[in-house]
């Protein structure tokens, strides 16, 4: 289920991948049962966890900040960092540490009562 | 609880039927899949198959009165779901789908809908999905968007020798920035999938891709038996994208993205049994 990651080449294959690839598919897309059965439905509450990031956020923007500043462009031909670097120590302390741990699950636990309207409407296949 | 659902009374208990999906009748399923959890002493926990005519059901016991929703249930949705498509057809129905009881799995879905039901089964005997996921090596992809913009190259500049609180603005400037540059190499990096790997497919569609530094997302329909040229053409375009774009391929799955729309009921009755379980 978990694939690693892997540097240089190869492409991972799995079956089915983790929870995110997993509800991206069976929570949005598969026949949805309540066009096909009206009586003997049984309503049961959904709880899921949200896996997908709102990808255009002030937060996710100061990231890509962060993450665009740490960079070391030096090796490239780039301007250093370091020439503006005067007494800003810390910034570089704290640069490195956090680095690529970039979880896909963010954590945004979401209560889905009733899903039954998004599932009608979106039940069409968007191209 | 549901207002209309009749009442199905096993020790006290409610128990539902869980369905994951559809297949034909005669077809086995491979063995020591594991259900979702059922959540009930008196619930049966395994899978079975709920037969009518030409078509079945795979189904489980699921107790009625509790969330649906855990890890396991997902993935065991999923992964049931997966198990069949490895070799046989199968209609895979969205998470959450629960009757009250089988027979009425019979009475109420496969026997109304039967010719849908047939007719999608047929013309997805031979097909299965892939879908192809990749992230950004972040640093990767930021260097270059730096050095191709001038733009963001200075601001990023100006940014540095700023303390966090007066450059808040800038910062956010700057983010959003190279977010709409990263927007459009996404956009690159999807057509090229599509030109790379398209042809091997049946149909494809690309995606939403997930997480900040998510590349592309495209689902393939594949024929089962070129699977092996689409793979090898899968690992190529790995091998071309190493060190800048991380690929990852799931499957073979149930065709999720690619379920036929011909003469799909409508729903357009509000089912009085939806919904209300909480």
């Amino acid at each position: 289920m978990t694939v690693s990651q892997r540097q240089g080449g190869g492409v991972q294959k799995a079956p089915q991948g983790g929870l995110a690839e997993v509800l991206d598919l069976i929570l949005d897309k598969g026949l949805v049962i309540d066009a096909f059965v009206k009586v003997s439905l049984v309503g049961i509450e959904l709880i899921t966890i949200d896996a997908r990031i709102v990808v255009a956020s002030v937060d996710t923007y100061l990231r890509f900040a962060e993450a665009t500043n740490r960079l070391d462009l030096h090796a490239k031909g780039g301007k250093d960092l370091g020439e503006f670097m005067g007494g800003l120590t810390e910034n570089t302390m704290k640069g490195g540490a956090k680095g690529k741990t970039k979880g896909v699950l963010d954590a945004g636990k979401e209560k889905w009562d009733e899903l039954r309207d998004e599932r009608r409407s979106s039940r069409k296949q968007e191209q | 609880m549901s207002a209309e659902a009749p009442e199905q009374d096993s020790g006290g208990e409610r128990i539902g039927s869980y369905v994951y999906g559809i297949l034909r009748s005669g077809q086995r399923i491979p063995e020591d899949l594991e259900a979702v959890d059922t959540g009930s002493e008196s619930g049966e926990s395994g899978l079975g198959l709920v037969s009518s005519g030409p078509l079945a059901a795979v189904i489980s016991d699921v107790a009625v009165d509790r969330p649906l929703g855990t890890r396991q249930h997902l993935l065991a949705h999923e992964r049931v779901l997966n198990a069949i498509a490895a070799d046989a057809a199968v209609l895979p129905m969205r998470f959450g789908a629960v009757l009250t009881d089988d027979d009425a799995v019979r009475a109420e879905l496969l026997d109304p809908h039967r010719e849908y039901f047939s007719r999608a089964l047929e013309d997805m005997a031979e097909l299965v999905q892939f879908s192809l996921r990749g992230d950004y090596e972040q640093d990767v992809v930021l260097t270059r968007i730096v050095e191709e913009n001038p733009s963001i190259r200075d601001l990023r500049e100006r940014i540095s020798g700023m303390d966090e609180d007066a450059s808040y603005y800038d910062r956010v400037k700057l983010g959003e920035a190279v977010s709409q540059a990263m927007d459009a190499i996404r956009a690159a990096d999807a057509q090229a999938v599509v030109d790379a790997l398209g042809r091997y497919a049946v149909a494809t569609v690309v995606k939403e891709v997930s997480g900040e530094t998510g590349a592309v997302h495209v689902a393939f329909l594949i024929r089962r038996d070129h699977r092996t040229d689409f793979e090898r053409a899968v690992d190529d375009l790995g091998d071309e994208w190493s060190g800048r774009v991380d690929l990852r391929l799931f499957g073979p799955t149930a065709c999720f993205d690619f379920l036929p729309e011909y003469d799909v009921p409508d729903g357009d009755t509000q089912p009085g049994a939806a919904g209300d379980g909480g």
